[in-house]
């Protein structure tokens, strides 16, 4: 298969990457090789299958685990301020 | 007299345990064998020697005032970078963790340190465990001990180049494709991935969570075995992890193989092998013939389209998995923070290597609207039927046997070109983590150009003690001696 140049697009937007048109090209022909290489699955797959992986586990809904005080988790923030993680701002004022 | 860092994992435990030597001197004789080689190598990205030594002191103190340590008392250990170490950095080999401390240890960690364990540094890797040559990580490139042009495989490369240098005795690492046990090969050494649940993944940085799995890489199926037993058992905090007891409470150190059932693929006679892989592996059936083992031809149809179900699961779950860093709440964030968008993709593709991109691009468009069923579904259902063909072949027989490998360890820079290549070295590492089966990489022989080849054991599920004794068995056997190592002159 080949990648269009509005497809590779269209998965680095889902991806939420930014492509350089370089990039753009070298990854839409290396993911191209990659699938048709994964194309020879259809030969192997003869059934559906609908169970997870896993099977879910369950506990009791309680608190468990790790408990840290905001600070240590807020030290590995880019930006924080007060307990807040800062970010750019989401919705323009009027 | 014997150098400290000349010795095993549980020889060093059992003299710091009874006070023979102290914890100090043993973790001193391998930060010095450190300075020495790993300049040469590059297997470690940092070292904490402060951490190491107060923490040798402090197991001495322990020690002195009468308290029996554990297992590992004194053993220096090193840690793949992808494994939490409370308030060491974690950086996965990546940009994009540039600068992250952990505010926690994983449970695996916990478990060394009560052990006794002195952890003394991360170690190199492919970023975020995608890669099978340590020529993936954001930092260095990383050099096989055994010839310093080859890679030293992936992604736990730096671990098993360490342990190969004999700069640690015992390293951690992760296997999701064979990360553990393809660098074991390349380097000589010895790398288990135990059951998929068997050891906690709580506090392991996620790559495609169905496959990933923390082990242990050692000098000798014994230090395996000690390094597996300190981990194991079940962790309330991952709720994938086994509530089966612990593998290695039987007498598996006998290494008895007769009687024993060992499979041979035709899947993998048919297979193009390189002359050397090929002849040690034939080799190490014979020498499983002569300890009184049985070799029983199996088949397993669907090997063959492992790597292709591996490179989709695989991807897909790390696509999902790697969402999470998008320079919010922690690691790299982008100057060109113009909207939220921007932050997210902005610090994404500054952050992320080629492969890392790659994989995430692999993995979006195999979940993506109108694809999700030609590729995620299809790719489940063959993973599906490989896992029962696998179950099958171990029904009929106690282990597979096959090569870690189809070759040695190949030159730095030879397939980073071409990323296919690549992936098809996994072929025989990925079944075991697609069906979550224990695996051993066991060194064979060493071939024409002086390089380690590996063979590869497989076991039923939470049955490593089964594969340890094999392991040992063919330990004994090998013409691979757990002495010989790489002639790594002091730098």
């Amino acid at each position: 298969m080949s990648l269009s140049s509005q497809e590779i697009k269209r998965i680095a937007r889902l991806a939420r990457l930014e492509l350089t048109p370089e990039e753009e090209q070298l990854y839409a022909g290396q993911i191209a090789d990659v699938v048709d290489y994964i194309d020879q699955l259809e030969r192997f797959a003869r059934e559906e299958v609908h169970e997870p992986a896993m099977a879910p586990v369950e506990r009791e809904d309680v608190a468990s685990g790790l408990r840290l005080e905001p600070e240590a988790w807020l030290a590995n923030a880019p930006a924080a301020l007060d307990h807040f993680v800062l970010v750019p701002q989401v919705k323009k004022s009027d | 007299m014997t150098d400290l860092w000349q010795l095993s994992a549980r020889e060093l435990a059992s003299w710091v345990r009874q006070g023979e030597v102290s914890a100090l001197d043993v973790t001193e004789s391998f930060l010095e064998r450190i300075a020495a080689v790993d300049g040469a190598v590059r297997a470690f990205i940092r070292l904490d020697v402060e951490g190491a030594s107060s923490r040798a002191e402090e197991l001495d103190r322990r020690r002195s005032s009468g308290e029996t340590l554990g297992a590992l008392a004194g053993v220096p250990i090193a840690v793949k970078d992808n494994i939490a170490v409370a308030d060491w950095p974690l950086t996965c080999a990546s940009r994009v963790l540039e600068g992250y401390r952990s505010p926690f240890s994983a449970s695996a960690i916990e478990r060394l340190l009560e052990a006794g364990a002195v952890p003394v540094g991360q170690t190199n890797m492919d970023e975020f465990g995608m890669g099978s040559s340590c020529e993936g990580s954001a930092f260095f490139r990383t050099h096989n001990p055994w010839n310093r042009d080859r890679v030293p495989g992936g992604s736990s490369g730096g671990s098993a180049a360490a342990v190969a240098a004999r700069m640690v005795p015992l390293a951690l690492g992760s296997d999701t494709g064979g990360s553990i046990r393809q660098p074991a090969a390349f380097c000589g050494v010895v790398g288990l991935k135990p059951t998929y649940g068997r050891v906690s993944r709580w506090g392991l940085v996620a790559f495609a969570s169905s496959l990933d799995q923390i082990g242990p890489i050692a000098g000798d199926v014994e230090d395996a075995a000690l390094l597996l037993a300190a981990i194991e058992g079940h962790d309330e905090r991952d709720s994938t992890s086994s509530v089966r007891p612990p593998s290695l409470g039987g007498a598996w150190r006998d290494g008895d193989a007769s009687g024993l059932r060992v499979g041979c693929l035709r899947e993998i006679e048919a297979a193009s092998l390189g002359d050397d892989v090929r002849s040690s592996w034939e080799q190490a059936l014979r020498r499983f013939e002569e300890r009184g083992a049985r070799i029983v031809e199996v088949t397993v149809p669907s090997l063959e389209a492992a790597v292709a179900v591996y490179y989709v699961v695989a991807n897909c779950e790390a696509s999902a998995n790697l969402a999470r860093y998008d320079g919010v709440r922690y690691g790299h964030r982008t100057e060109h923070d113009r909207s939220l968008e921007a932050l997210y993709s902005g610090s994404r593709s500054e952050g992320f290597g080629p492969e890392v991109k790659r994989r995430i691009l692999l993995g979006t468009f195999a979940l993506s609207s109108g694809y999700y069923d030609a590729y995620y579904g299809r790719a489940r259902a063959v993973q599906e039927r490989l896992r029962q063909e696998l179950f099958e072949a171990l029904e009929q027989v106690d282990v597979l046997a096959m090569p870690t490998s189809p070759s040695a360890a190949f030159a730095l820079g030879e397939r980073v070109e071409d990323p296919l290549a690549m992936y098809l070295s996994d072929v025989y590492t990925v079944p075991a983590n697609l069906a979550g089966l224990p695996a051993l990489a066991l060194p064979s022989s060493l071939d024409s150009e002086g390089l380690p080849l590996s063979l590869q054991l497989l076991g039923r599920p939470f049955e490593e003690a089964a594969l340890l004794r094999v392991g040992l068995a063919f330990e004994q056997a090998a013409e691979f001696s757990a002495h010989q190592r790489p002639g790594l002159e002091a730098t």
